[in-house]
């Protein structure tokens, strides 16, 4: 346990760029380490990890773990996890940063169970323990309705995934100095068991649901598809999108990528509308960090207006055509 | 085919937020009084997932799941919607274990079961929703995991997942036998049809002890848990919420229009 | 005179006689046992209980015409048309047989003829004809001129009129110029007497006279013949099985559902579950249809129907029999037990899905309302749920609202669970005085039956407390099951989720006898029902009671003494499930009488013809179909009319439509909706 030092961020790259959640983790990453008094890495898979080698450095790594195979340019579970583990073995880091991403949470389960460290998913805060220098996490559990701390005493590596815009990206330093080391070990294609077939972009119209600054979401009580419609209608007016809960998501009424909630995505825009959804805690999870939310349900019951800053107790079939005219309206203006 | 399935007991996650308590010194939950506990979301998801390749393919499906004596229930309730058995694994050294221990408990499980093509696992637990287990269960018994799938097809002697990713599908296809972790997206799980439902209450679910599955004493050592709780709160949200009203609806909804006019 | 005696062309009348007799027969028997072996395809089912009983009511319903004058309104008559109609001709009938039967056809003339006997039969008769005319001009108006929405313009229709008027006038025309031939003009039978006098004074030729009746006895008989054949094949078939119907009908439940037997499920070959082909049916729902004489009465009670809904109890009626005629051929030379497939022509044409559409399967909310007014005690509701069962149980498909309360009743016992209660089972003992069983070692014999509603939904709960409040200051020792309470199951059974009902059965059972439960009274009009007349064949033993018989027994007995004011202008709503299904209408009354200052305002629709709050068959939780209005709407329109400033009801379904119903239609200020029980302890002195 002792000779597992340092703090290793499992990179991932967008269009050619340090995908933002990789700077994120980089900040909180580069504090860990000062507490710790140990170095930062990251690592970055894919043919253009060597181009940002420097961008890497500049946000605060010590050590940046390429490696430009293209095999990599595509996430392949089997491949990372190989190349990571390999990795780990090797420079036996002490904690290990990973997104909430599509990748790190496939990855971070997988490499746990090969390495055997501690991991907690989907964490809201990071902090070192002053006197065990154990990595103390935060994450929401039940659903939302609690919020649990937790460490791992002997567990190596000690493993955490953060959902983006949790916390703040590292601040750019371009005087600062670090090193690029290309990974020794090769992967054989051959041994990868796991192979993608086919990858099916849904194109969303407009915002994308993270990036948005206006959401509207539509639960159980819009009842088809094309009430969803309306949503749309609204959204395009503000300039936002339309999400779901699981519900509306299950019965096909809206994709499923633009599920929001525990279990699908988690948004923090600065209106967040919920229309004809109770508001259970799983969904209320993906949105609570809303600047604003506003409730629209025919129940004055329901656990929406708990947590929202305005509601109207209503049909929402009587409430959004007068709602969307009047946005129309002030928008115009 | 052959399809494992392994299935949690959990709090049920539709109380009342308000009826929701911890106790922080066991850091435990308290369940309120009265609510049974239900079969955990997307555990309940993945035992449709078996009952729709059951019901293309011929096969076998069989439960598994750790927890008390009161699991017979889920096991009881994937009999309806489809499986053929279940056993439940109870014993006091499999309280509190972690994603390892629960994982390395369903993983001798699993080997006294003997061949099969496929196990399924939830995402993730409903309640602590780790996201862990199916993940490490797939490293312990050395086959290929898929994760997050919204369907489940057979290929030949592959397996063939549709997963959900954030922009969209990719479709992935892995050799069996292998572990797949299913999400929501695979849609509603079906109602337990009449027969099934009578059936599965009379079922008998055997329940195994550590001794039953040759579980050794020192991984379910709660000395050497892999992650450990320290801390269980609930967190305090305090918002009032304004309720905007009107004459008629359309005079409510203008009224709300001019709250949000300046976030806009 | 004996148009028989006669001979034609060379041929005795005897032989022209029975030679159509028998093709008459020939055309008519065959058809008949057709129908009786498609009904024969239907499953078992034991209607012969209590034949003594039966008997009884067939006879009552039947002679004094019961059937149609029990729904005669002041804006509906008819039933009185056809009460005389069927008097007058059950008349005929008679002498269908003896003056034509025994009289002509066995040629026994010489003793029926010629005396007082046939002088006397021969005046009733006239009278009769005259009746049974005016019967069909009043119906022919109404059908064709009035045209009242529940009678259809059919040709049908039209054919029968025509045959029953034209069987009246060729008796007349028989028995007028026959006896203006014979010279017979003294006054009575008094009509055919004076058409005889006038046709002599008229100076009419002997031989006209006489060939003029011989032909008019000959067209008669012809026209008898003819009907014959007809009725088996239209509508009119009702004549042959409405009363073998009310003979047949349920005896006690509204719903004759039987437990489904556990061990035919567990043989090589187990029964499909529910209706899904036509010989799914019992064979009393096959005689139904042909019962059915496509009146419309339960076309224009239907609560689905008037708000614009496709389902019409009618109309999926009529398209049974369709399909069962159509099928019906295909499945008998398959085999005597039916059990074969549809003939190919036929593909496609599913019984449910096709024959019946899933939203009509899905829009009755079992009010009863079809069942109560049908003249021949047709039992609508219960194919609808059959087929309901056969699509959840055997193929998992249902409106996707009803899926969710019925994994909710499957799951965690009771239909209001997640997001929508934000309450517990046992929360509401928190709030009031009450024994909780189990908490004690001796608990009393009598429990407080709360239901799912009354104890999860914020609104009901305040009913609840008020009924535990009253029946303490009334000294009723009893207790309630708290937390531990799970649902009746009735929303599983209305939903066609058999199973689930039996399982809740079951257990509810066992509980109750675990505790010695003798008595059990009920707040929710569906709880009440399930206890009392479903239960029992689950091997329930004990009494069961609404709150207001027990409330008005309390107020005769003196232990519940309402002594405030209440100044309010009341209207009653009566639930469906505790009115027209349980007969308890009089006791709200009584309590609403003993309520001083409260003046009562009745509705028109109301007692066993009430209207559906829209809330039954599971409709509290499946949503409302697409029509032209709500149920609750409509429902809503007659209470305001009434002018009242509170509508009371005892069920909580009600009650909640009722609240929703008031904040739709904005008459918040001015209308509230009250359980009775807020309206009683408003009454009583607080102690």
């Amino acid at each position: 346990m002792d000779n597992y030092k340092g703090v290793l961020v499992c990179g991932e790259m967008a269009d050619g760029k340090l995908a933002p959640i990789t700077i994120e983790l980089l900040g909180v990453g580069r504090k860990l380490a000062d507490e710790l008094g140990e170095e930062l890495s990251v690592l970055l898979l894919g043919s253009k990890s060597g181009a940002l080698g420097q961008d890497a450095i500049a946000y605060g790594a010590d050590n940046v773990y390429i490696s430009e195979d293209s095999l990599f340019d595509i996430y392949n579970s089997d491949a990372y996890t190989m190349a990571t583990a390999n990795l780990c073995k090797k420079i036996l880091p002490s904690i290990m940063l990973f997104g909430y991403t599509d990748i790190g949470c496939d990855l971070s389960p997988r490499l746990n169970g090969r390495l055997g460290g501690g991991l907690s998913m989907e964490c809201s805060a990071l902090s070192i323990d002053p006197a065990t220098k154990l990595l103390v996490t935060t994450r929401p559990v039940f659903g939302g309705n609690a919020l649990a701390t937790m460490l791992s005493k002997t567990a190596r590596p000690q493993m955490a995934t953060i959902r983006a815009k949790v916390m703040p990206p590292a601040e750019r330093n371009d005087s600062r100095q670090g090193k690029i080391i290309p990974l020794e070990d090769k992967v054989d294609p051959s041994a990868l068991k796991v192979k993608v077939v086919e990858k099916i972009k849904e194109e969303v119209e407009g915002v994308k649901l993270e990036d948005a600054e206006v959401v509207v979401a539509g639960g159980r009580g819009m009842g088809t598809a094309a009430d969803f419609a309306k949503l749309r209608e609204l959204a395009g007016i503000l300039g936002g999108a339309v999400g779901g809960t699981r519900v509306a998501c299950d019965e096909g009424w809206v994709s499923a990528t633009l599920q929001i909630g525990q279990s699908g995505k988690v948004v923090s825009p600065k209106l967040y509308l919920a229309v004809g959804l109770s508001g259970a805690m799983a969904h209320i999870a993906g949105c609570l960090g809303s600047k604003c939310i506003v409730a629209i349900n025919k129940d004055n019951d329901a656990n929406i207006f708990n947590v929202a800053h305005f509601g109207i107790v209503g049909d929402w079939k009587e409430i959004l055509p007068p709602l969307t005219e009047k946005m129309k309206e002030l928008k115009g203006k | 085919m052959n399809i494992i399935v392994c299935v949690k007991q959990v709090l049920d996650p539709e109380i009342p937020p308000a009826k929701f308590k911890v106790d922080p010194e066991t850091k435990q939950v308290i369940p309120p009084a009265g609510v049974p506990p239900v079969i955990s979301v997307y555990d309940e998801r993945a035992v449709e997932a078996a009952c729709r390749l059951k019901d293309k393919n011929k096969g076998k499906i069989t439960v598994i799941s750790m927890g008390s004596e009161k699991a017979a229930d889920v096991i009881k309730h994937a009999i309806s919607m489809g499986a053929d058995d279940g056993f439940v694994l109870s014993d006091p050294a499999f309280e509190n274990l972690d994603s390892f221990g629960t994982a390395y408990v369903l993983s001798k499980t699993i080997q006294k079961i003997g061949a099969y093509d496929l196990v399924l696992c939830g995402r993730q637990a409903a309640d602590w929703g780790a996201g862990q287990v199916g993940s490490i269960l797939a490293e312990i018994l050395g086959i290929p995991v898929i994760t997050l799938a919204c369907e489940i097809e057979v290929a030949g002697t592959n397996v063939k997942v549709k997963r959900i990713v954030s922009d969209g599908f990719e479709v992935l296809e892995a050799p069996m036998p292998s572990l797949v972790t299913v999400s929501s997206e695979i849609g509603m799980p079906r109602l337990p049809a009449g027969m099934r439902l009578m059936m599965a209450r009379k079922k008998q679910v055997p329940v195994w002890k550590a001794a039953d599955i040759g579980a050794e004493a020192s991984f379910l050592d709660k000395g050497n848990a892999h992650t450990e709780v320290t801390g269980l709160s609930v967190p305090s949200r305090k918002i009032e919420c304004e309720i905007i009203t009107g004459a008629t609806p359309a005079e409510a909804a203008a009224n709300l229009a001019a709250k949000l006019a300046n976030l806009i | 005179m004996s148009p028989v005696s006669a001979t034609y062309l060379g041929i005795p009348g005897y032989v022209i006689f029975w030679v159509m007799f028998l093709v008459t027969m020939g055309l008519f028997l065959p058809r008949a046992y057709f129908l009786y072996r498609l009904m024969c395809l239907g499953k078992q089912e034991n209607r012969f209980d209590r034949i003594g009983e039966r008997f009884k009511n067939m006879l009552f319903v039947v002679i004094p015409q019961w059937c149609t004058l029990k729904s005669v309104t002041s804006k509906d008559l008819a039933g009185i048309g056809h009460a005389l109609l069927f008097w007058g001709f059950s008349c005929f009938l008679v002498s269908y047989i003896v003056l034509i039967g025994i009289s002509e056809g066995l040629g026994l003339h010489s003793y029926i003829r010629g005396g007082a006997f046939e002088t006397g039969f021969l005046t009733v008769l006239d009278i009769a004809g005259i009746i049974v005319m005016l019967s069909m001009i009043w119906a022919a108006i109404r059908r064709y001129i009035v045209r009242p929405p529940r009678l259809e313009i059919s040709l049908e229709a039209g054919f029968i009129m025509f045959m029953v008027f034209g069987l009246m006038v060729l008796h007349f025309c028989t028995e007028s110029f026959g006896m203006a031939a014979l010279g017979e003009t003294h006054g009575l039978p008094p009509i055919s007497s004076a058409i005889a006098s006038y046709l002599v004074n008229a100076g009419v030729p002997k031989d006209t006279l006489m060939n003029v009746s011989y032909g008019a006895w000959w067209l008669h008989y012809a026209f008898i013949l003819v009907f014959t054949i007809y009725i088996p094949r239209s509508k009119h078939l009702h004549v042959l099985a409405s009363a073998p119907n009310v003979f047949f009908k349920s005896l006690d439940r509204k719903v004759v559902l039987e437990p489904i037997p556990l061990e035919a499920l567990e043989s090589e070959e187990p029964p499909e579950l529910g209706v899904s082909k036509i010989q799914d049916l019992k064979w009393k729902d096959i005689l139904d249809l042909y019962a059915c004489a496509k009146c419309g009465r339960c076309h224009v009670s239907c609560p689905a129907q008037v708000s614009g809904k496709t389902l019409s109890p009618r109309e999926f009626l009529r398209h049974m029999k369709d399909h069962l005629l159509e099928a019906g051929p295909g499945l008998l030379t398959k085999g005597s037990n039916g059990s074969g497939e549809a003939t190919p022509e036929l593909e496609g044409k599913r019984l449910v899905g096709d024959v019946v559409t899933e939203d009509e399967i899905w829009a009755c909310t079992t009010c009863g309302a079809c069942q109560e007014v049908c003249p021949v005690n047709i039992e609508h509701i219960r194919k609808l749920l059959e087929m309901r069962q056969n699509l959840v149980l055997v193929h998992n498909q249902m409106p996707e609202s009803a899926q969710l309360m019925l994994r909710n009743m499957q799951t965690r016992g009771n239909p209001w669970a997640g997001a929508q209660s934000l309450r517990l089972r046992g929360d509401w003992t928190n709030d009031v005085e009450v024994k909780v069983l189990g908490e004690s070692d001796e608990n009393p014999s009598t429990l407080l039956w709360v239901g799912c509603t009354g104890a999860l939904i914020d609104r009901n709960v305040l009913a609840t407390l008020s009924l535990v409040r009253i029946l303490n200051a009334a000294g009723v020792d009893f207790c309630v099951l708290g937390e531990a309470e799970s649902c009746c199951g009735d929303p599983a059974r209305r939903a066609g989720y058999e199973f689930q009902f039996q399982i809740s059965a079951e257990e509810n059972i066992e509980t109750f006898k675990n505790f010695n439960i003798k008595e059990i009274i009920t707040s929710c009009p569906h709880c009440y029902n399930a206890l009392k007349n479903e239960y029992p064949l689950y091997g329930a033993e004990f009494k069961v009671i609404h709150y207001t018989e027990l409330f008005a027994e309390l107020i005769k007995q003196g232990k519940l003494k309402l002594t405030n004011d209440v100044n309010t202008l009341i209207a009653y709503h009566d639930p469906c499930y505790l009115s027209r299904y349980n007969g308890v209408y009089q006791e709200p009354r009584e309590i609403i009488d003993r309520i001083p200052k409260a003046k009562f305002k009745e509705m028109e629709r109301s007692k066993t013809t009430t209207f559906c709050c829209g809330g039954g068959g599971g409709h509290m939780w499946i949503e409302e179909q697409h029509g032209t209005t709500k149920i609750n709407h409509l429902r809503m329109d007659e209470v305001i009319e009434t002018g009242a400033d509170t509508i009371a009801t005892s069920c909580p379904y009600c009650l909640q439509m009722l609240e929703e119903g008031i904040e739709q239609k904005g008459v918040k200020e001015t209308l509230k909706a009250k359980d009775l029980v807020e309206v009683v302890e408003a009454a009583m002195k607080q102690s």
